[in-house]
């Protein structure tokens, strides 16, 4: 019963922060909302397993914090470097690359 | 309960796949697509496909969304208008979906017990793990043990085409470095 | 003397899952109706840790002295340490890409070396 009651609440939450990805306006709205997103997906994933009496599925849970953290990052590092870093040699400005390519 | 989860889930796999289709900017498709994988991955723990979930959320959110990133690098941050006819694709769309749901009306029912698929080897595999192998989940003991080699191959491929991947991805600085050190060389 | 302590252990989940509720939907609602992304922050924030946390602690009066409990602290540990980090690399990421609070011009922020623009 608590469960239920805590999967709307998680429900109603993923539905809101999902209009707030859909809506933007600017990209970190978007990434602010994605990570959110998965925190949520996280607890939902714990909950339904409560629910039906098999919480061995809180491994997954378990696998998405963690993935989602590397996700945010991945996504941010790239706003910044406008890459991935791995084209970067030490010393390098980012900007310069951005002109290299354009050439 | 568990259907009201389904429809929930079901919604928002909706509600993002018309989301992906309508946003011009790849940044936030690529997000998009990230929430995705991770819904049908929720929607894969609900059907008790653990495994399968596990598959789709460390491969769908996690390592598709970074190489979508770096391959974005190379390319444009907004999508093209479309060139071809909208209503052509749309018609070809609708097709197929028709066919597919079509199709979906001869499966048997989630989770029914007497289907083909399960009379045929797989209760040879419940009765025989335990006494040949002794490993508790028999998926383990079929990918890992009686389709070992298949399985080694699945891993090579896979190795593969990681070691494919990373080298496209770090194709595009080596001219540019050598080039940069001929000119340095010819400078000097 | 079991059946009590299983009272005491539901109602603590009751009030968690209570207050975790609560917090996650007034963060989601802050999300929506916040106008802009810095204060957006405070309403992730809010679902990020003390949503999270209280949900994840209502579960963890369920589980008992389980392998299942020490999933559950892993899992409450990363969300209490991933969850701001990337909180805050957001806001990093926007500032350095010049994303202003609301009502603020650029210099009223005081630009730093980092300031590049974007």
């Amino acid at each position: 019963m608590m469960f239920t009651a805590a999967m709307f609440a998680l429900a109603v939450a993923m539905l809101l922060v999902l209009v707030r990805l859909f809506a933007g306006p600017t990209l970190y709205d978007r990434v602010l909302a994605l990570n959110s997103f998965g925190t949520v997906t996280v607890l939902l994933i714990g909950v339904v397993g409560f629910m039906t009496e098999r919480p061995d599925f809180l491994d997954i849970a378990l696998l998405y914090a963690l993935i989602n953290f590397v996700g945010t990052i991945a996504i941010l590092k790239f706003f910044r470097y406008k890459d991935l870093g791995q084209g970067l040699p030490e010393g390098e400005d980012p900007a310069s690359l951005q002109n290299g390519d354009s050439k | 309960m568990e259907a009201f989860i389904d429809i929930v889930l079901f919604g928002f796999l909706i509600l993002t796949a018309i989301a992906i289709m309508r946003l011009r900017n790849l940044f936030a498709v690529v997000m998009l697509s990230g929430v995705f994988s991770l819904l049908s991955a929720g929607l894969f723990v609900v059907m008790d496909a653990v495994d399968v979930a596990f598959t789709e959320a460390a491969v769908g959110a996690g390592i598709s969304t970074v190489l979508m990133l770096g391959t974005m690098a190379m390319t444009s941050r907004e999508e093209k208008p479309p060139v071809h006819n909208r209503l052509f694709s749309f018609a070809i769309a609708v097709v197929v979906g028709a066919a597919l749901i079509y199709g979906t009306t001869d499966m048997p029912p989630f989770g029914a017990a007497d289907t083909p698929v399960h009379q045929h080897v797989g209760p040879d595999y419940i009765e025989r793990t335990p006494k040949e192998i002794g490993v508790p989940n028999i998926v383990t003991a079929v990918l890992a043990s009686y389709r070992g080699f298949d399985t080694l191959g699945e891993v090579a491929v896979i190795f593969t085409a990681g070691i494919a991947v990373i080298v496209l991805l770090h194709g595009r600085t080596r001219p540019a470095r050598s080039a940069d050190a001929r000119k340095k060389g010819k400078d000097a | 003397m079991n059946v009590s302590l299983d009272l005491v252990l539901d109602i603590a989940s009751w009030i968690s899952f209570g207050l975790g509720a609560f917090f996650l939907i007034v963060g989601a609602f802050g999300m929506i109706r916040l106008p802009d992304f810095w204060s957006r922050l405070h309403a992730a924030g809010v679902i990020d840790t003390l949503g999270a946390e209280l949900i994840v602690l209502g579960m963890l009066f369920q589980a008992g002295f389980t392998i299942v409990a020490v999933k559950l602290l892993l899992i409450g540990a990363f969300v209490f340490l991933t969850s701001p980090t990337g909180t805050h690399a957001v806001a990093n990421a926007a500032y350095v890409a010049g994303l202003r609070p609301l009502g603020l011009t650029r210099d009223d922020t005081g630009g730093t070396k980092t300031d590049k623009g974007a």
